[in-house]
């Protein structure tokens, strides 16, 4: 599996009175990662919409593995799971960069909506063209 | 399949093990299953990311699209409903 790596570093006000890291700020994290790897494939929220398509999320996983601190840089690795039915599943780690000790992984899923809001039941046209490739790129030996 | 498919009983019977099956409900019986009750929400309390299972589920076993969620609210309305579109496909097919 092929995974994107996208560097950030934790911010004072990302960390909690412990000293740590907020456990909700990993969202926001897993968030800049999959926009990474969305912008490849012109898979952007933005460019959802032009295709007809809204992505919302129906369910979130995350497991904390190890704390960070204020300053820490780190790598959030984002890939996507090859879908068995209408809906992307993208899988996360975020990891400390100067030793890639593992701090956190999740998952989140979507399932793609038209804008008028009906639910798609399979992907289609410029969008399955769009995600395939998405999917062949995480994929490829 | 044939058979099962053009008798009502037997293909709801199949249907609601499909369900069962392809859903992972552990606690639930077929017995649970009521025909006429929705499956989603207020009657088996399925929801979308099922519906999306589902539509795979009869698309391997009958070879039956469901394209959208026009065609799927007709189609899960009820197991009976499940049971009637899928007798229409096939005899339009």
């Amino acid at each position: 599996m092929q995974w994107i790596e996208t560097e950030d570093v934790v911010r004072f006000n990302e960390v909690d009175e412990w000293g740590m890291a907020w456990h909700g700020h990993y969202m926001a994290w897993f968030e800049v990662g999959r926009m990474a790897l969305l912008r490849r494939f012109d898979l952007l929220p933005k460019q959802m919409v032009e295709l007809g398509y809204v992505a919302p999320a129906i369910r979130l996983t995350c497991d904390f593995k190890h704390p960070a601190g204020s300053g820490d840089a780190i790598i959030i690795r984002t890939t996507v799971a090859k879908p068995e039915i209408a809906a992307l599943t993208f899988k996360f780690e975020v990891l400390l960069k100067n030793n890639r000790t593992l701090l956190a992984h999740g998952e989140t899923t979507q399932v793609l909506l038209t804008t008028e809001k009906k639910m798609v039941y399979r992907f289609t046209g410029e969008l399955e063209r769009r995600i395939d490739r998405l999917v062949h790129f995480c994929h490829k030996a | 399949m044939e058979e099962i498919i053009n008798n009502t009983n037997k293909l709801c019977e199949f249907l609601k093990r499909m369900i069962i099956d392809t859903l992972r409900l552990e606690d639930i019986s077929v017995e649970d299953i009521e025909t006429d009750a929705p499956l989603f929400r207020e009657g088996l309390g399925l929801d979308s990311i099922d519906a999306l299972e589902l539509v795979v589920a009869i698309e391997k076993i009958f070879h039956i699209i469901i394209e959208d969620e026009d065609v799927g609210r007709k189609a899960f309305a009820s197991l009976r409903a499940l049971a009637t579109f899928i007798q229409q496909e096939k005899q339009e097919s």
